[in-house]
């Protein structure tokens, strides 16, 4: 080959290494950037007067005088709005039969729409679900109502060779001609007005509780459960997986037995997920009977196993680490070799232990499959640190998926199911975060 | 939990632990206690992989004296819930082969090249900024991905699918082909004598640019023309899952890439190789079965991920047609799983609760020896490099 061909592979070859190095940024970047923008939202977000209605009868929060202004206004906004709703209600009465047959479906829909949209009209009866009793509580929301209220979606499927086309025709066609058709105007030009948005923090998200299966408050149920079963798998798994890293690094030579334990830690290692959870079904639950039922403290053992190898090889390095200095400058002292473990070598090795624990409790933390049939429920209370042995809990990444597949209404509940998603990557990174600033702390210390 | 002294076997301790211990019979006999409770606590993750072992077997295997073997690896009709259960997972066992191979596809090639780039290319200071991100996209949890891939993955493939897919071609064939082409012309070139050579060569690379050039157009067209009919598909869990194996790949094969000596690499630059030569014909063969072991834990890592699976995949357990059709939805051993459990916990002993002990069992079995074939390639490495 030429030089000029050597040279130009050489720079393809060195430009292909860094597309793949900036490929895994941009997969890094696009992979976050809609969770960190749409899980902000729901902490920051736009808040409407229904919004501060709900927090001040759900959580008794916000100013009472000021939250009855803004209701104030909102009513005074809204009541040409329902005028005109009663106005065709008694222009469909004095009508004859083949006008009311015309509208009344179109009516009926138009009427749960704007239900939906500005909540339920004042001296109704109260609706049995939470979720009934506000209109839209967030303004991103409430101008996604606004645009079902005034089109109507369909799909053009004329085109016979591709998938239909959306189209949206709008709802005042329906009623030309009656006295509704300005109505569609007005909603288009007040909404502001009706729903007083205003920019909320509600930093709150984390610690209330959910009402009506997250429709609305917060996710404390599972950032306890998830708290839970991480530390609770941390306090099997360290005293086991330091024991082990102690013995494998102090006192096990390379003989027969040593290997097959180190063969069965990689092996540990390799098994997938959800098998530890099966595993944990049939041994924990149905042969032991630790719980009778799914409970935290098996989903706690579970994901201990889990973490187990990831401990053991971290925390050995740790001790590993440590310079040999250390151990003879004891040991001329007089110290015995398990002396000299317990009070030398494991201070020493303890930030570098340290470092690896935070990070198996990022990944305690994030594991969805081991908990699935071993501790995680769809729905459920706070636990006190009593119940956990015999009850199930709500966890983020279950109900992170849960939420995104089986709730009855997803699209609703984004910003909740993106709030999650937001605080579980945020714990993670947080406590990935503080390993790193450990680690460099540490190697700096052990170089100096 | 498991250092009950009545087991202690006090054949193989032979060394004492206390130094100035002479004649103390009690100090011995604290130290052997201590040794052989730090072997024991040692022995827990044999234990634990022994009681993983045993438990799934045992709920495996009443589903084979159940239903028999024949359908199970044969059949493609899985349906567990019916009264006449069929229970044929042969389109599962496909559709994990087939969502793996596809992220293999995706992140071995890329993964390489990363750590290749990673170890030998960039200057320090940038690997320092490098090795965080991977350090992140291994820490995402896995439902993480799961949800990005079905909220907005998913929705993207649906609606642009052919268009996204013809602009991935394009960014993977363009540099290609042009590499390709010079490459090409060159030693064609070489075939002819040392006056017409020049003429030569730039007549092939206009032949073979025309050539390129008309077939890239027809796949940008066919892959523009393709349209995807559900968003959730094997194509999307592949993708997911590729990104997930890539920290580990690249982790793991920069570690062996780094295990290579400065000297190979010198003497090899000292003969007048560049750098691409050098890495792909004297670092890359030295470092071959690190970089293998990289691979197989890898894909490990993909075949065993089910939060994943479960929501990008589709979970419909038919064999695609045809089989590398990766634009349509499949369903994985792993989601099958996590998806029948809940149902069939319910109904402990049935065959259907045993089904998927089966599942895990194939799954174990798998990752249990592509794990000692990894352990092996690599302490094979590294007896040979003493």
């Amino acid at each position: 080959m030429e030089v000029g061909t050597r040279k130009l592979l050489d720079r393809s070859f060195t430009s292909v290494g860094f597309l793949a190095i900036i490929l895994m940024a941009v997969s890094l970047v696009i992979l976050l950037q809609p969770i960190i923008i749409r899980g902000g939202k729901a902490f920051v977000f736009k808040g409407t007067v229904e919004y501060r209605k709900l927090m001040r009868e759900q959580f008794g929060r916000g100013n009472v005088e000021e939250l009855s202004m803004d209701l104030e206004e909102a009513r005074l906004a809204r009541k040409p709005v329902y005028d005109l709703l009663d106005a065709f209600e008694n222009e469909m009465k004095e009508q004859d039969s083949s006008f009311r047959r015309q509208y009344r479906a179109d009516f009926r829909e138009l009427k749960e729409l704007l239900e939906e949209l500005l909540g339920p009209r004042e001296g109704e009866r109260r609706r049995a679900l939470i979720r009934k009793q506000y209109g839209q509580t967030r303004h991103d929301r409430s101008l996604v109502k606004l645009r079902h209220v005034i089109y109507i979606e369909g799909y053009d499927y004329s085109d016979t060779s591709g998938m239909g086309v959306k189209v949206e025709t709008p709802r005042a066609e329906l009623f030309t001609g009656t006295s509704l058709e300005p109505l569609f105007g007005i909603l288009e030009t007040d909404i502001g007005k009706m729903m007083k948005p205003k920019l909320t923090v509600y930093w709150r998200f984390l610690f209330d509780k959910s009402i009506d299966a997250h429709f609305f408050g917060g996710i404390w149920p599972e950032m306890l459960g998830t708290f839970y079963l991480a530390f609770g798998a941390m306090l099997f798994a360290i005293p086991l997986g330091i024991i082990t890293a102690i013995y494998l690094a102090e006192y096990a030579g390379t003989g027969r037995f040593v290997s097959l334990i180190r063969i069965c830690i990689s092996s540990l290692a390799g098994v997938p997920s959800v098998v530890f959870g099966l595993f944990g079904l049939a041994f924990f639950i149905n042969t032991v009977h630790i719980s009778s039922s799914k409970s935290v403290l098996v989903g706690a053992m579970t994901l201990a196993l889990l973490i187990l190898p990831t401990i053991i090889r971290a925390s050995e390095e740790a001790i590993l680490a440590v310079p040999h200095g250390f151990r003879e400058a004891s040991m001329s002292l007089g110290a015995g070799k398990w002396h000299t473990i317990v009070r030398v070598v494991l201070p020493a090795a303890l930030p570098g232990i340290l470092t690896s624990t935070i990070i198996s409790l990022g990944r305690a933390a994030g594991e969805t499959a081991p908990i699935i049939f071993t501790a995680a429920v769809s729905v459920g209370k706070p636990l006190s640190l009593f119940q956990t042995f015999s009850q199930p809990t709500p966890a983020l990444p279950w109900n992170i998926y849960n939420l995104a597949t089986e709730h009855e209404a997803v699209d609703e509940i984004r910003h909740v199911q993106y709030g999650m998603v937001f605080t579980l990557v945020m714990m993670v990174f947080l406590l990935n975060l503080a390993a790193i600033i450990l680690r460099a702390r540490v190697s700096k210390r052990l170089r100096g | 939990m498991i250092e009950t002294p009545d087991k202690i076997n006090r054949g193989d301790l032979g060394r004492r632990l206390m130094m100035g211990a002479k004649g103390k019979r009690m100090r011995m006999i604290g130290s052997r206690i201590g040794h052989s409770a730090l072997v024991l606590a040692a022995s827990s993750s044999l234990l634990a992989l022994l009681f993983i072992f045993y438990f799934i077997i045992r709920d495996a295997v009443p589903f084979f004296s159940l239903e028999g073997v024949g359908e199970f690896f044969t059949s493609t009709r899985w349906y567990p819930s019916r009264d006449e259960a069929e229970f044929g997972a042969l389109a599962i066992f496909i559709g994990s082969g087939l969502v793996t191979l596809g992220a293999v596809v995706f992140s071995v090639p890329m993964g390489v090249f990363a750590s290749l780039c990673l170890s030998d290319i960039l200057p320090f200071s940038l690997r320092q900024v490098v090795k965080p991100v991977i350090e992140m996209l291994a820490a995402i949890p896995s439902v993480v991905y799961g949800f990005f891939a079905l909220v907005v993955l998913a929705p993207m493939l649906q609606e642009k699918g052919g268009s996204l897919l013809a602009v991935g071609a394009m960014l993977v064939l363009v540099p290609l082909t042009i590499i390709l082409i010079v490459v090409v012309s060159d030693l064609t070139s070489n075939l002819f004598a040392e006056n017409i050579r020049k003429i030569m060569r730039i007549m092939t690379a206009a032949i073979a640019a025309a050539i390129s050039f008309f077939i890239v157009l027809k796949v940008y067209h066919f892959m523009n023309g393709l349209e995807v009919s559900s968003g959730t598909n094997a194509l999307n869990a592949s993708v997911m899952l590729g990104i997930m194996a890539l920290p580990m790949i690249v982790s793991i094969s920069e570690d062996a890439l780094n295990a290579v000596g400065r000297d190979l690499r010198e003497g090899s630059y000292a003969l007048g190789a560049t750098r691409a030569e050098t890495l792909v014909k004297v670092v890359v063969p030295a470092a071959k079965s690190g970089i293998v072991a990289a691979v197989i834990l890898g894909v490990m890592r993909a075949i065993g991920e089910t939060m994943v699976v479960w929501m990008a995949s589709g979970n419909a357990s038919r064999i695609p047609q045809p089989w590398f059709n990766l634009l349509q939805p499949v369903r994985t051993l792993t989601a099958t799983i996590a998806g029948d459990m809940g149902e069939a916990d319910h109904v402990t002993g049935s065959s259907r609760y045993h089904v998927l002990f089966v599942m895990a069992l194939c799954l174990l079995v798998i990752a249990f020896i592509s794990n000692l074939v990894s352990e092996l390639i690599v302490r094979r490495a590294r007896k040979n490099g003493r």
